[in-house]
């Protein structure tokens, strides 16, 4: 199988980051989600001018071993929550993606600026890396179909026993700070802030 | 010959990739391609042996991530790095004395003369302090080591490459400069042209050029295509040769093989064009083999590479973009210098970066190409302050600073720590200084302001001031320090005391400009000392400076007098493409005049839906909480100046009116009917009014009461800190003294500012489930050292449950909780 680290380029123009995700991450009531709201709307227009969506990805095939055990291409694991998800699967993407450093800074200046447009911003920020991730989510699915593959749910370290450790894995495969600008800090959280990193199982 | 003199005879060739033949060898992944020249030194040898044969110069070892965060015993990593030094001499020496490897029978026709071995560095993985966690002289340590290895074992050069970070590329530049060898740096940018930490090619020739760089360019990342017009702009600006390293192309995926889609001929042809565009270093990266580097090198080889010259372009950058000075006038933003400011003084003294980032973001929006920073008062650390400052500033603001100091330690350690080129404020004609000054600005490079004083003070005329500076140009020139990096401030002196002096200051300006085409630099409201509406003065001088060759100013922005003067300057001198930025700013000359008219009339029609302005005893604050409920942040800062200048008391707008109308939308939150950002542009509002509150207080030198005094924290692994903000603001605005710690603040130090601040009252923050055990740890250790002390918690994962588990002795839910918890606590 071909190991190839692919990068993906978001086009952030035709990205959509829907406003009611926004404002459910801010703690909007139900009605205030379904109303819309202007600020809303232009913080998103704000993020859509900064982001730079990237991603990397690549695939393996998958094994397991045990009850719980998934053979990684970095190494054998345990994650029972994780060998559930993957459960039929015989093939694993791996993917990384950021909206980027500049995000990072604009909510640095929003931070001494305002405390109302650095929520907005987070939130927004939020949304736009979750509509990256679901964007190549789709291009992948729709490439694996292709081949005869179904992908299932994306899953990411530190959801429940998947540990927060494998991120180091990961990113030996990715190699993700060369490509798209995305490191790992020690603490094993990403930066740029904005970013994600998962695995998604393909059964077929 | 040595490398130096072959890149200035005419082209020069790296090799192409190595990834790729090595996966080809066997390489898996994840596993660590370094290990080869030890476990596999006959594949490495070969490979270099294959690049030599095709005809390049220089081979780059098989090094790119050997450093010590990957190889962490020093003594595998030395044993790598003299492998790779070794296998890449042993290929040398095969080819020189024309000695094939085993087994193989070649023909050395095509091979070059003179080969050379580079050290090559990559970079380390990880991104720099503030975007990442690595501190930049970590970052230097890492990399010191690398370079002493490669150093040791005889490389002839060493090649910094794929730099995505301008920063990084800095600490790596120093630490090879240390070895006394040349020092090569190639940057892998992205399709939008710029690295991804923002940069720009030019801005990189600015910062690579400054730290004495032997050549520069571009690799990695796009395929030489891709690479034309970052090509065109290192060949623009660039003293030094240019390097190209391009990619073949992209990869994708063929019978399960990876591979690249420029081929040999294709990458020859374009590589042509690139060395017709100027570039002498010419190579491949990623998917690159010695039949592309062969089928380049022939075509180079009929090719005659354009001549090297000395570009004139002054350039100072940020760690995005770059100022380029002769063009136009450029602004200098004097808003972060203590002297005659009260406020800033205060927060210097109390360590309030907020206030001084404020400064910072206020004149970018008031359009200042660069900021001063003088943080110079006696009674604080002025070197830790200076880097304090410029670490923060350069976190969250994009312009080039210009740092101002007279202590040399501050100076050094600021203009290491800067993220770009800056401007060095300043050298002047005195021996002693010079002495000082030249060698740091030779080695981390800058834009020098250089002061026409010398030890016998200050010229009287014109012709004197000229003379010292041309004595700083000789001077500097002895250090290596080029003419164009030295800007002349002839001193503006106030006319109050010396009625001559603007005449001689303008005469000066003049003949630096006329008689040695050198850049100016002036502080010009210094003219005006001792005069009333000194502003009026100050326009006019500008202009007049402005006329006769002024290069740059250190001035006010805000100052629409200033403005007035530098817009009209620029649309009378065509220096204003359509008049756009004149006609732009005549939008913020009428918004300046309009927000300086009183505001305090503004009726109140009508409060924001469903909220009441009963409880507000005196109607003269209705507009003041008016404007705080509805968020206008602006108008309440000018509002609450108003309310103080009418002598109504601090404590009475704050009780009176602040505190009423935060309840008021505090309420509102509660029950739902508001949510986070009305919550937040409210708080916002109320903080502009504690800006002019403080503002007052500095003025008439008083101390603003306390409601109590907390320490507010993130704790230690957390990086998340918006929600604490959050509550420190909304704190603050109640009247409470907070001590923010800020973000992965270990145990030890809040414990230890509790005991010494003796506080009775901490507040802790959590967003991840990994952080909360550091949470506890805090509250155990507050418990056995400082007992009295009691704690409150909040954050995303936060649970009444969860903070019950951890001893914590309340649960907060959100900011507004807090700040009832913290009334009920300072009541009680």
């Amino acid at each position: 199988m071909d190991n190839t680290v692919h990068t993906y380029i978001a086009d952030n123009t035709k990205l959509i980051i829907p406003g009611r995700e926004v404002a459910r991450y801010l703690g909007y009531s139900r009605e205030a989600i379904a109303a819309g709201d202007d600020l809303i709307d232009a913080t998103i227009e704000k993020v859509r001018g900064i982001m730079a969506g990237k991603a990397v990805y690549c695939r393996y095939p998958l094994d397991f071993f045990d009850e719980d055990g998934i053979v990684m291409p970095y190494g054998r694991i345990h994650s029972k929550q994780l060998r559930d998800n993957l459960n039929g699967c015989t093939m694993i993407y791996i993917f990384a993606a950021t909206i980027g450093a500049a995000f990072d800074r604009e909510l640095t200046r929003a931070r001494v600026r305002s405390l109302a447009d650095a929520a907005l911003l987070q939130a927004a920020g939020a949304a736009a890396i979750e509509a990256v991730c679901d964007e190549l989510n789709e291009k992948l699915a729709k490439e694996a179909a292709e081949e005869g593959f179904k992908l299932h749910r994306r899953f990411s370290p530190g959801y429940g026993d998947f540990l927060l450790e494998n991120q180091k894995g990961l990113f030996e495969i990715l190699n993700p700070s060369k490509f798209i600008g995305l490191s790992l800090m020690d603490t094993m959280i990403m930066s740029p802030e904005k970013s994600v990193s998962a695995v998604i199982g393909a059964e077929g | 010959m040595n490398i130096l003199d072959h890149i200035k005879k005419g082209f020069t060739y790296f090799d192409g990739g190595c990834g790729t033949i090595l996966q080809a060898a066997g390489l898996q992944p994840g596993e660590l391609p370094e290990r080869w020249n030890l476990e596999h030194a006959d594949v490495i040898q070969g490979m270099h042996y294959d690049y030599l044969l095709s005809g390049v110069n220089i081979l780059k070892t098989n090094t790119f991530g050997a450093n010590i965060m990957k190889f962490s015993g020093e003594g595998e990593l030395h044993a790598i790095i003299r492998a790779a030094v070794d296998n890449a001499r042993s290929a040398i020496n095969a080819v020189e004395d024309h000695k094939p490897l085993k087994g193989r029978s070649d023909d050395f026709s095509r091979t070059s003369a003179e080969h050379y071995v580079a050290l090559d560095v990559g970079p380390l993985g990880k991104l720099l302090k503030p975007l990442g966690d690595l501190d930049f002289e970590d970052a230097y340590d890492v990399f010191l080591k690398t370079v002493e290895a490669g150093t040791a074992c005889g490389a002839d050069l060493i090649l910094i490459e794929t730099m995505n970070d301008i920063y990084e590329a800095k600490a790596a530049i120093l630490a090879a400069k240390e070895s006394g060898l040349p020092v090569f740096l190639t940057t892998a940018y992205d399709e939008s042209h710029k690295l991804l930490t923002g940069a720009d090619p030019r801005s990189v020739v600015a910062v690579a050029e400054g730290l004495g760089v032997d050549a520069l360019g571009v690799n990695c990342s796009l395929g030489p295509d891709e690479m034309m017009g970052i090509v065109d702009e290192l060949c623009e600006y660039a003293s030094v040769p240019v390097i190209v390293n391009p990619n073949a192309g992209l990869p994708r995926t063929e019978d399960g093989k990876t591979v690249y889609d420029v081929l040999p001929e294709g990458f020859a042809a374009s590589m042509e064009k690139i060395a017709a565009k100027g570039a002498r270093i010419l190579g491949g990266c990623c998917g690159t083999t010695p039949a592309h580097i062969g089928a380049m090198i022939e075509k180079a080889r009929k090719l005659k590479p354009l001549p090297l010259s000395e570009k004139q372009h002054t350039l100072i950058s940020s760690y995005t973009h770059s100022v380029e000075f002769g063009t136009r006038p450029i602004l200098i933003g004097e808003r972060i210098n203590p002297t005659g400011k009260k406020r800033l003084k205060e927060a210097l003294r109390n360590d309030d970066m907020d206030y001084i980032l404020q400064q910072g973001l206020l004149q970018q929006d008031q359009h200042a190409d660069v900021l001063d920073v003088n943080v110079g008062l006696p009674e604080i650390d002025e070197p830790e302050m200076m880097v304090k400052a410029v670490m923060q500033l350069q976190a969250v603001c994009d312009l080039p600073l210009q740092i101002d100091t007279t202590d040399p330690v501050a100076m050094e350690k600021a203009l290491r720590r800067y993220n770009g080129k800056p401007m060095i404020n300043s050298v002047n004609g005195k021996e002693e200084v010079m002495k000082q000054v030249f060698p740091l600005a030779k080695k981390y490079g800058g834009l020098l302001v250089a002061l026409t004083i010398d030890e016998e003070g200050i010229p009287a005329t014109a012709e004197g001031r000229l003379k010292i500076a041309r004595n700083i140009y000789e001077k500097a020139a002895e250090y290596g320090i080029k003419k164009k990096d030295i800007i002349v401030d002839p001193l503006a002196m106030s006319i109050s005391a010396e009625p001559e002096s603007a005449k001689i200051t303008l005469d000066a300006l003049k003949l630096i400009r006329e008689e040695e085409n050198g850049l100016t630099s002036l502080g010009v409201s210094n003219i005006s000392f001792g005069l009333p509406k000194r502003e009026l003065v100050n326009g006019i001088f500008f202009t007049m400076a402005m006329m006769n060759g002024l290069s740059a100013a250190i001035m006010n922005p805000g100052s629409m007098e200033m403005m007035k003067a530098y817009r009209s300057f620029c649309a009378l001198k065509a220096l204003d493409e359509n008049c756009m930025e004149y006609i732009g700013f005549t939008d913020e000359y009428e918004a300046a005049l309009a927000a300086a008219a009183p505001a305090s009339g503004t009726e109140v029609k009508k409060p924001a839906a469903s909220v009441s302005y009963d409880g507000i005893k005196d109607e003269r604050l209705i507009p003041l909480v008016d404007t705080v409920v509805k968020g206008l942040k602006e108008k309440a800062g000018a509002l609450t100046a108003e309310l103080l200048a009418a002598d109504i008391p601090a404590m009475d707008i704050i009780d009176g009116a602040l505190i009423p109308a935060l309840d008021i939308v505090g309420k509102g939150f509660e029950a739902k009917r508001v949510f986070l950002p009305q919550l937040l542009m409210s708080a916002d509002s109320a903080s502009a009014a504690f800006e002019s509150i403080k503002d007052k207080i500095a003025a008439d030198g008083e101390k603003q009461e306390s409601k109590g005094r907390l320490i507010l924290a993130t704790v230690k692994g957390d990086i998340h800190d918006i929600g604490k903000n959050i509550v420190k603001v909304l704190l603050e605005n109640y009247g409470f003294d907070v001590i923010d710690l800020g973000k992965d603040v270990p145990p030890e130090l809040i414990v230890e500012t509790a005991i010494r601040e003796d506080i009775k009252l901490v507040g802790l923050s959590a967003l991840m489930t990994t952080t909360v055990p550091a949470m506890e740890e805090t509250i155990k250790l507050l418990h056995e050292k400082w007992p009295d002390c009691k704690t409150c918690v909040g954050g995303a994962v936060m649970t009444p449950e969860y903070a019950k588990m951890i001893n914590a002795d309340r649960y907060c839910k959100d900011a507004m909780e807090t700040v009832r918890f913290a009334e009920e606590f300072f009541s009680a």
